[in-house]
């Protein structure tokens, strides 16, 4: 399928799904002026990759988020179910959680969504400086 | 005369530690602008990586709950930005004591006061560990009536802040009372 790859903006962050290599990574800002609109596109894309994701496959998603607002954490929240339940059906989804050292309310959010994980891995991971 | 009105204002402001001030009608535009500026100005203070985003991250919420929530509207012409008009609020920012302070206040229904000051209550009183249990339930759970987002943003607030939260209501005539939300970081 094909990949999916959106610049960041001021208000919403770098998306690049590379479906080929079963290697997603989300990094950036999140505080669209309409959440719905920027994440359901997000979700449409990830739900026809994930239906094909069946056992013995695996990947890797990757959040480098160094600010995100409160109705993003609800996508976000959104993003990490689909992960987890196709997780449940076989493959292996490891989830990386990037955090700015300097600071720790990314951490703790990570740590929230990292809880909830019950199938997919979860990592949690300073940024590289 | 012409210079001392507005001087006088902006003298006014400074003396309460203000930085930043806006009142009047809010949209996604003035929340991208205004961010800007006050992103710049953290960074020119050299405030610290975490009070910088805490500030910001108290800013977007206040002012989204103004372009969302305020009860007074303009009917906007074409193309309007939103089916509902434009909303009016008033925000500042500024330094109290060596905290930042993120002041915001706009008019809403009065028959929504006292759901709002439970609510704000029951945030305020709660520890950082209580917030943060608050927080994990509501982001699974209904964003409730009449919200147009997740429901979050005075936890967010909250768990942002330094210090306990800061509300009050004033009534300004028989449908409407003046809300005001103040976060220390």
């Amino acid at each position: 399928m094909r990949n999916l790859s959106i610049p960041a903006s001021a208000r919403t962050p770098a998306i690049d799904f590379d479906f080929g290599k079963n290697h997603l990574k989300l990094s950036g800002e999140s505080y669209p002026e309409d959440v719905t609109e920027f994440y359901n596109p997000l979700f449409s894309a990830l739900d026809a990759y994930l239906a094909e994701l069946g056992p013995g496959r695996s990947c890797r998603v990757d959040f480098e988020l160094v600010y995100i607002n409160s109705s993003s954490a609800k996508a976000v929240m959104m993003l990490m179910d689909k992960l987890d339940a196709a997780a449940s059906n076989g493959p292996t989804v490891d989830v990386y959680w990037f955090y700015d050292a300097e600071d720790d309310t990314m951490q703790e959010l990570g740590e929230e969504f990292g809880e909830d994980l019950e199938n997919a891995k979860f990592h949690l991971e300073k940024m590289p400086r | 005369m012409l210079a001392r009105e507005l001087f006088d204002l902006r003298s006014a402001l400074r003396k309460q530690g203000i930085i930043f001030a806006y009142s009047g009608y809010v949209t996604e535009a003035v929340l991208s602008g205004v961010g800007d500026a006050i992103k710049q100005k953290l960074l020119f203070d050299d405030a610290n990586t975490k009070t910088t985003r805490s500030v910001f991250a108290v800013f977007v919420e206040q002012m989204q709950n103004m372009i969302r929530y305020s009860a007074e509207t303009a009917m906007t012409g074409v193309p309007a930005p939103s089916p509902d008009g434009i909303r009016y609020g008033v925000l500042t920012v500024g330094l109290e004591n060596g905290d930042y302070v993120v002041h915001a206040g706009n008019l809403v229904r009065r028959a929504d006061v006292e759901r709002l000051r439970a609510k704000l209550s029951r945030i305020r009183d709660m520890n950082k560990e209580e917030l943060r249990v608050l927080y994990k339930e509501q982001l699974r759970g209904d964003p409730g009536e009449g919200s147009k987002g997740a429901g979050l943003g005075f936890m967010e607030i909250a768990r942002r802040a330094s210090k306990p939260i800061e509300f009050d209501f004033t009534d300004v005539d028989d449908e409407h009372a003046f809300f005001t939300l103040k976060a220390s970081v």
